[in-house]
């Protein structure tokens, strides 16, 4: 926990849980399982990036987090660990676990752009039956005038 | 009782739309009691029902003004009145739900007021040259607001904004809003129908209140000031003056000679304008040279000429609201009416000049009275750009409530609030360490079936781990293995694994080798950063490719939202063309026959 404070800056921000806490906390709970389950998709972290990007942090914001986290992780392990095997362990899974994020990320933008395509198609139905509609008012308004034209007088053009 | 030395005014007029007046004053200073009523009711019911509840409540303080406390005089009389008026619309079928706003002051000693009111005629206060309403409004919507249902804001738009909650006549008897002033001499207080608050802005009413010389004429410019500003509704003034104001000896010497002063050197404003390029402005683009001088400069003239003589601001006020109003509603920007009214002032400067070179003792007072005119003309445009402003944020929220894609906000500071760290370049014994495990790690890829794209993810992480600079480098290898995937999970997922599988091998061929463990750890963790770089580059790629997917569709939503408009624009001239239409053909003259004469 002294390394979650220096590298989220916890104590500078005030906030216990800035942006970037859930890679952090991923990581250790990457180690706490090493070992004792095969490295698979975190569902909490998985559920954290979602909730930030629903929230409307930018996928960029979200990638710049991860980098930044696991860099600072990195050099944190670098200096407070005597073990350089205690160290390449945090090491190791600080990358998997900003690696699973970015993963996150990127698979969201990709239904993202499938709803879009989806949604765009379905725009463009909506503007074929439109401007249907604004031919039939054409033709509609077309006929009223040469109604009008047969008792000598015109309406206001359409 | 004692009473302050009160000089009180009113005025009423039926305004420019309604066909009948339907406010009513009342003015008893021996009483001491002013009031202004605004019925309402059709069939010239409001007169009538205004008219009965003056004379009620005038009728009622003069009997029993010496025998009761003010406060209860006024709101026994108030009810009294409304009794009245309730009375009478049951009498009379056309009538039947007639009623009126009223709000009445009391002058009770030598200090004190007291106000009471029912409806949504208001009283105000001139203190200090500012002027403070001092009665709220009795109003669905403003009672909607006390509670909270509403904010101020959405009340503007209500479409029940003008419905009263409370009048007199609608019951025998009512609730009466009661206020105590505690007055000085030279304030002033002001009642007045909706016909006034409805029509001119508060500036223009304070600005009136506090700058007339006396109540009488600040009476005649509010009326007027209401209907310059359309004057859609009956409006009634009672201003009611504590004390005798002083006026100023320099007042009176700018009000005659000063405004004399400056109608004289009318040429030679006129003159000045034009060397100044007037005509040249767009404003006057539409405006021969003559014109421009003519309507622009002449008039400003003239209205600062009135202002002087009447010691008023009403005139510039309106002169500046004109230009300004259809300057901007033509669409036009503020720069070149910024310039016009620099290059106004600065004609204005040069007047001035003139008459204090003629050693004219009053020119700093005159100078004074004119740069307070053109002060006005600021505060008239700033009021035109404020409401600008809010008509534009207003459009934005619609837009913003609109908008298919709309961004949602972020409530967390995000980067760069971390601070980035700096990597160190390979030692030599890490770099060989990083060296030999590309080998091994490239051997464990193919061993595992070597997913398309994980050699030259080891490749570049390699590349990368030696050089401490690493600027684009991974962005630059991440299009190279991105390539021109389809934006699917079939295209993207298999790059994502390779990129995973080379960063495992990789660690895990540096695990293997026989190196010292800190020199280990040391390459671990450079070839991770670069690992870690580029997955996190592969996937802003990703991200990016989504993004011209998200234009397209919000050109289509706009688009479609065109579209729709047309199409509603389209049947509503319809629904007009058949009208026309159905109208042609009834009024077709028909023969004996039946059969229509068209051919």
């Amino acid at each position: 926990m002294v390394l979650r404070d220096e590298v989220l800056d916890t104590a500078d921000l005030g906030d216990p849980d800035p942006p970037g806490a859930e890679i952090f906390d991923a990581v250790v709970r990457a180690l706490v399982a090493y070992n004792e389950t095969i490295p698979g998709l975190d569902l909490t972290l998985h559920d954290a990036i979602t909730r930030r990007l629903a929230w409307g942090d930018e996928e960029s914001v979200v990638l710049a987090d991860a980098s930044t986290v696991c860099d600072r992780l990195i050099a944190s392990a670098q200096r407070a660990f005597r073990e350089p095997a205690d160290e390449m362990l945090v090491t190791e899974l600080a990358a998997e676990v900003s690696c699973s994020a970015a993963r996150i990320v990127a698979m969201a933008a990709v239904g993202r752009a499938a709803r879009e395509r989806a949604a765009r198609l379905r725009e463009e139905l909506g503007q074929r039956r439109l401007n249907e509609a604004l031919e039939r008012q054409k033709a509609e308004a077309k006929r009223l005038e040469i109604s009008a034209a047969d008792f000598g007088r015109t309406l206001e053009g359409f | 009782m004692t009473r302050l030395t009160i000089r009180a005014h009113g005025k009423t007029h039926t305004g420019n739309v309604r066909e009948a007046n339907e406010d009513s004053l009342l003015m008893d200073p021996k009483l001491g009691l002013y009031g202004v009523l605004d019925g309402m009711g059709g069939h010239s019911a409001g007169d009538v029902a205004s008219q009965r509840a003056r004379d009620a409540i005038h009728e009622y303080v003069a009997a029993r003004h010496q025998s009761m406390a003010p406060r209860d005089l006024l709101t026994a009389a108030l009810n009294a009145a409304s009794a009245a008026v309730h009375s009478e619309a049951k009498r009379r079928r056309d009538r039947q739900g007639m009623g009126t706003t009223a709000v009445v002051c009391l002058v009770i000693d030598d200090k004190h007021v007291v106000i009471a009111h029912v409806g949504d005629s208001r009283a105000y206060m001139l203190r200090d040259r500012r002027l403070h309403q001092l009665t709220e409004d009795h109003t669905v919507v403003a009672e909607l607001i006390a509670n909270g249902a509403i904010s101020a804001e959405e009340a503007l738009h209500h479409p029940y904004k003008s419905v009263l909650s409370r009048n007199l006549g609608a019951k025998p008897a009512t609730k009466v809003d009661l206020t105590e002033v505690t007055l000085q001499p030279g304030e002033r207080i002001m009642l007045c129908s909706d016909g006034l608050n409805g029509y001119a802005s508060a500036e223009a009413v304070e600005q009136i209140v506090a700058g007339s010389e006396d109540a009488e004429q600040s009476t005649v410019d509010l009326i007027e000031i209401a209907l310059r500003g359309g004057g859609g509704d009956n409006v009634s003034v009672v201003v009611l003056e504590a004390g005798k104001q002083v006026v100023p000896r320099s007042t009176l010497i700018i009000q005659t000679t000063g405004a004399d002063a400056w109608w004289r050197r009318r040429s030679l404003f006129m003159g000045a304008c034009r060397e100044r390029g007037l005509a040249r402005s767009p404003i006057c683009a539409v405006l021969s040279p003559e014109e421009a001088l003519e309507i622009v400069a002449g008039n400003l003239c003239e209205a600062i000429y009135h202002d002087l003589e009447q010691n008023s601001g009403i005139n510039v006020w309106t002169y500046a609201e004109n230009l300004a109003k259809g300057w901007f509603d033509q669409g036009g920007d503020f720069r070149p009416l910024r310039d016009m009214l620099d290059l106004l002032g600065s004609a204005a400067a040069a007047v001035i000049a003139d008459i204090a070179s003629g050693g004219q003792q009053f020119s700093v007072a005159l100078e004074i009275s004119i740069t307070r005119s053109l002060t006005t003309i600021e505060m008239v445009v700033g009021g035109l750009l404020a409401e600008r402003l809010r008509g534009i944020e207003a459009a934005l929220v619609k837009l913003h409530a609109r908008a298919p894609t709309q961004q949602p906000v972020t409530d967390h500071p995000t980067i760069p609030y971390m601070q980035a760290v700096s990597i160190e370049a390979p030692a030599p014994n890490v770099a060989a360490c990083i060296d030999q495990a590309i080998p091994l790690a490239l051997v464990s890829v193919q061993d595992q079936g070597e997913k398309a794209g994980a050699r030259e993810c080891l490749e570049y992480a390699a590349n990368s781990s030696f050089d401490a600079t690493h600027g684009n480098d991974a962005v630059l290898a991440a299009r190279e293995l991105f390539g021109m995937r389809a934006l699917e999970e079939a295209g993207i997922g298999p790059l994502l694994d390779a990129a995973d599988q080379a960063r495992r091998a990789h660690i895990e061929a540096l695990n293997q080798l026989d190196h010292p463990a800190k020199v280990r750890a040391g390459a671990v963790r450079l070839v991770a950063l670069a690992h870690k770089r580029l997955f996190l580059a592969i996937s802003q790629l990703v991200v990016d490719a989504g993004a011209p997917i998200s234009d397209e569709l919000h050109r289509a939503s706009e688009r479609t939202s065109q579209l729709r408009q047309q199409v509603a624009q389209g049947e509503r001239k319809l629904a007009k063309m058949e009208k026309k239409f159905v109208t042609l053909v009834d009024r077709e003259p028909t023969d004996i026959s039946g059969t229509s004469r068209h051919k």
